[in-house]
């Protein structure tokens, strides 16, 4: 298997990060905006921990990073699917369309 | 008990000025308090005791017995102050009879300018506009005469406006607004007209014993305010409010004049104290004041005129100072010190920044229109030609009103003006005063020959006295004219209310035509009035002859130095006769011959003592007013001698005028008396012999339409004047008229009719060119339109705001990767 570059692990990071904005821009369903979210946080990771392995400058801290952010993500989750459940409650559907109020 | 009484005995001045203001006060708050309880009572409570005492709904007379009271009270304190006056003044004590307070002070304080000898100069000339009196003999008589009249019109007033205590008052002469076949009735008005004359006769005195110019153009406006509301006083004619407004917008042309004199008083001579202003023209020498004039010698450069903001270099420049007139470009301006150590220097060096202490000068055509400016404010309010035009008219206002007004105070106050100004008048200007009075006192006297009216009769006569006491000042008989206007305040406020006890008497005609023979059911008034007559055509021994003798003695004399100013010695003499001629008619046409119109002769009666005894008492000012000893002088006239106390220094320079006019005084006697004898006897000649109807006295010839018709002059100014300036206010108000809704004066956005629209869509814009309107909405319009389309930016769609938000950032992020490279 050859070594591949920082860049590459880079591009992905970046791919990952395009779809996710690309969920949070484009899908009806609050979950699915949701989902987005999660997708940016981990493009994140995946741009921390690349470059904690490849610059030996870094030794850990990319890594331990990496975690603040996941349980960061885990913690923002719940607080968005608590606001998603109180959206249900006053709209019926999780249709972030139907967010009409700001409207004008 | 007046604090300062012994050092500054004026104040008594100030106090019984001050008492007709307090009533006024009083007067005022207490009707403001009834109107505001009156919708408030409930029966039972306080509040309808209080009502009840304010007056309820029937006008109270104690208003009236208050300002009667304090009429009173005036007159009194003005007769002890006379008194006071004449026995202890003397020209040491006269600086114990003024006094001036600072009001508004800018720059440093110099305590009294008068008394620094000039040796310090602040940078800035100190700014102050003063508050103050001065009693001099001419205050102290006029204001005594102005308390005195006012009290017997205020007394008389009782009596003729008692239809005002009723109720409910019907007028016949005024329409209803909405009902156009009945009359009006409203609430009497007795308090309110009682309000406003003790208001003008706070303002009448202040304007007396005021100092300064300022305070005499504040009394100047709120005389011409009273006599606006007193005019107006039957407010739902609209005779007289055009009349009211007719009276008032003459009087501000005038005082647009008096504004440019006050101006330049301001500006050139730095004070408006007319004490101080007479000392900057003519200076402090005891040779009688002359003016002193100045040639240019070598001009300044004329580049800074705000030397002392740029701080630069004050310029110089030189003038020659000469006595000569006919050589000089400037006035001598003298500083304001009270002791002059030298004489004044023969050329002298004036610098740009002029101080109140150092020499200045005034360009003599700046002298000129002050003089002009302040007699444009004389013309108006004493109704000389061309602003004549307002005074007949102002006859509208009950009958006491022009008395008091427009007889006796009012318009005395313009020549009481001119005499108390006199220092400050060019020679040009005082030729002008002459003339005017001249044209005015014949114009006015000529009119008066055909009219019917009773009151427009001595309307038009004191129009023609005033324009005798402005002619006797402008050649320079100051005594003269002043004498006049105090005897002449006496008789024609005798006229006025004897008027105004026979239109009393005859349920409110005025019309000459149907009166007649009303002696015999009038005999106090009839013969009041024949000694107003009488004193009015200047009769030996009466008033009025001893102040028409001077006027004449004057005229004659100066015609005797200047023969090619024709009018101005010939006009009285025609005056003269006129003046016996309607005089005398009037009185005939009234009082005497068969009565022409029945229903009005048997309703006619004696008035009641309130109303006779003021007119006794008037006749008997008008007999002995101007009574010195022995009785035959003229010269010998006690109110003469008084005024001639006050008569200001430069009046000797017409002394060899008013010298050769006593020469040939019994040349004047005579011929006086033989233009009265002609004057009346054509008068009886034509109305006293036989029956005269009313038909007989409608005038057919070309001649006697014009005077009927007051020369047209009404008609000339309507043209002149009114139509132009409400033609060009039409035009001008076309820009702010909008169309009626739906009809764009432009049509412009899309024409779609109302129903048309869809629910949500606003309708379109109409955006009004034509008017101001139009452009002021339409940038509001072009405005919201605009934020409109703006607005749909917050669609309220979450993703839509996501996908903002991520282009955003990428695009900033592009920006700054591609702007660091």
């Amino acid at each position: 298997m050859a070594e591949v570059g920082l860049h590459a692990v880079l591009l992905l990071g970046a791919w990952v990060f395009v779809c996710g904005v690309a969920c949070l821009a484009l899908k009806r369903n609050a979950l699915g905006v949701l989902m987005g979210v999660e997708l940016v946080l981990n493009a994140a990771n995946i741009n921390l921990i690349a470059v904690a392995h490849y610059n030996p400058a870094f030794r850990l801290e990319g890594q331990i990073f990496a975690l603040l952010v996941i349980v960061l993500a885990a913690a923002e989750a719940a607080v968005a699917l608590a606001i998603i459940l109180h959206y249900y409650n006053i709209n019926a559907t999780v249709d972030v369309d139907a967010a009409q109020q700001l409207r004008n | 008990m007046i604090p300062g009484w012994e050092t500054t005995p004026g104040r008594l001045y100030i106090v019984a000025t001050l008492v007709p203001l307090a009533v006024v006060f009083l007067l005022a708050v207490a009707g403001m308090l009834r109107a505001w309880i009156r919708p408030l009572r409930k029966p039972g409570s306080w509040t309808e005791t209080a009502f009840w005492m304010l007056g309820g709904d029937v006008p109270l007379r104690a208003g009236a017995y208050l300002s009667v009271a304090g009429m009173a009270v005036t007159a009194f304190l003005s007769l002890v102050g006379l008194a006071q006056f004449l026995t202890t003044s003397d020209p040491v004590e006269a600086v114990r009879w003024a006094e001036q307070w600072d009001w508004v002070r800018i720059g440093p304080v110099s305590d009294n300018p008068v008394g620094i000898t000039a040796s310090s100069q602040p940078a800035f000339p100190a700014l102050a506009l003063q508050v103050g009196y001065r009693i001099d003999a001419l205050t102290a008589v006029l204001f005594a005469m102005v308390a005195v009249v006012a009290l017997g019109i205020f007394i008389f007033a009782l009596g003729y406006m008692a239809e005002e205590t009723q109720e409910v008052v019907e007028d016949h002469e005024a329409q209803h607004q909405y009902h156009r076949d009945q009359s009006v009735r409203r609430r009497g008005r007795y308090g309110r007209f009682y309000l406003f004359l003790s208001l003008f006769c706070f303002a009448m005195l202040h304007l007396v014993i005021a100092d300064n110019l300022f305070q005499i153009f504040v009394s100047w406006e709120l005389v011409g305010v009273c006599s606006f509301w007193l005019i107006g006083f039957y407010q739902e004619r609209p005779s007289a409010s055009y009349a009211a407004n007719k009276a008032f917008i003459m009087n501000r042309v005038g005082d647009a004049g008096f504004l440019v004199g006050i101006a330049i008083a301001w500006t050139q001579l730095g004070t408006l104290n007319l004490e101080e202003i007479f000392q900057r023209l003519r200076g402090v020498s005891a040779s009688g004041g002359e003016v002193r004039y100045a040639r240019i010698v070598t001009p300044a450069d004329g580049k800074s005129s705000l030397p002392m903001l740029t701080g630069q270099e004050p310029e110089t420049a030189t003038y020659q100072v000469t006595a000569i007139r006919e050589e000089a470009t400037h006035v001598l301006v003298h500083p304001l010190v009270a002791v002059r150590s030298e004489d004044i220097p023969a050329r002298l060096q004036i610098s740009t920044q002029r101080n109140l202490q150092d020499y200045a000068v005034l360009p003599y055509w700046v002298w000129v229109v002050m003089g002009v400016g302040i007699l444009l404010g004389c013309i108006g309010k004493s109704a000389q030609w061309p602003l004549h035009t307002w005074l007949p008219d102002a006859m509208e206002g009950p009958t006491p009103v022009s008395a008091l007004i427009h007889a006796a105070t009012m318009v005395a106050a313009g020549v009481y003006l001119v005499g108390r100004c006199y220092p400050l008048f060019a020679p040009e200007v005082l030729l002008i005063t002459a003339y005017l009075g001249a044209v005015t006192a014949f114009l006015a006297a000529s009119i008066a020959l055909v009219q019917t009216d009773i009151k427009r009769v001595l309307a038009y006569s004191t129009c023609s006295q005033l324009g005798l006491m402005f002619l006797a000042l402008g050649l320079g008989g100051w005594v003269a004219g002043l004498l006049h206007l105090l005897t002449h305040a006496f008789f024609k406020a005798l006229l006025f209310l004897g008027a105004g006890s026979v239109i009393h008497a005859c349920h409110h005609v005025q019309e000459m035509g149907r009166m007649g023979g009303l002696r015999r059911k009038m005999p106090i008034t009839a013969y009041t009035m024949l000694v107003g007559v009488l004193a009015i055509t200047g009769v030996p021994l009466l008033s009025g002859w001893y102040s028409k003798e001077r006027i004449l003695t004057q005229a004659l004399g100066w015609g005797l130095y200047h023969p090619q100013h024709v009018l101005l010695w010939l006009l009285p003499w025609v005056t003269t006769v006129l003046t016996a001629y309607y005089m005398f008619r009037l009185w005939l046409l009234t009082f005497a011959g068969p009565p022409r119109d029945p229903e009005v002769y048997e309703q006619a009666q004696e008035s009641p003592a309130v109303m006779t005894g003021p007119l006794i008492g008037l006749a008997l000012l008008s007999v002995g007013g101007a009574w010195g000893w022995p009785i035959w002088e003229v010269e010998a006239s006690g109110l003469a001698h008084v005024l001639e106390q006050a008569q200001p220094a430069m009046v000797r320079e017409y002394a060899t005028v008013t010298e050769s006019g006593h020469h040939y005084h019994l040349l004047v006697t005579g011929l006086a008396l033989l233009c009265t004898l002609a004057g009346a006897g054509l008068a009886y000649w034509w109305f006293g012999r036989f029956e005269v109807t009313g038909e007989q006295l409608q005038v057919r010839s070309r001649v006697g339409q014009v005077l009927r018709n007051k020369w047209y002059f009404d008609e000339i100014y309507d043209a002149a004047v009114l139509r132009p300036a409400v033609e060009i206010a039409q035009v001008v108000a076309r820009t702010d008229k909008r169309p009626t809704e739906g009809e764009p004066s432009e049509p412009s956005g899309s024409g779609v009719p109302a129903e048309e629209l869809l629910a949500d869509e606003p309708p379109p814009r109409r955006y009004d060119w034509g008017t101001l309107d139009g452009w002021l909405n339409a940038v509001g319009d072009l405005a919201a339109s605009g934020g409109e389309v703006l607005r749909r930016w917050q669609s309220g769609r979450l993703r839509w705001y996501v996908g903002t938000l991520a282009l955003t950032a990428m695009l900033l992020l592009g920006m700054l990767t591609v702007w660091n490279r």
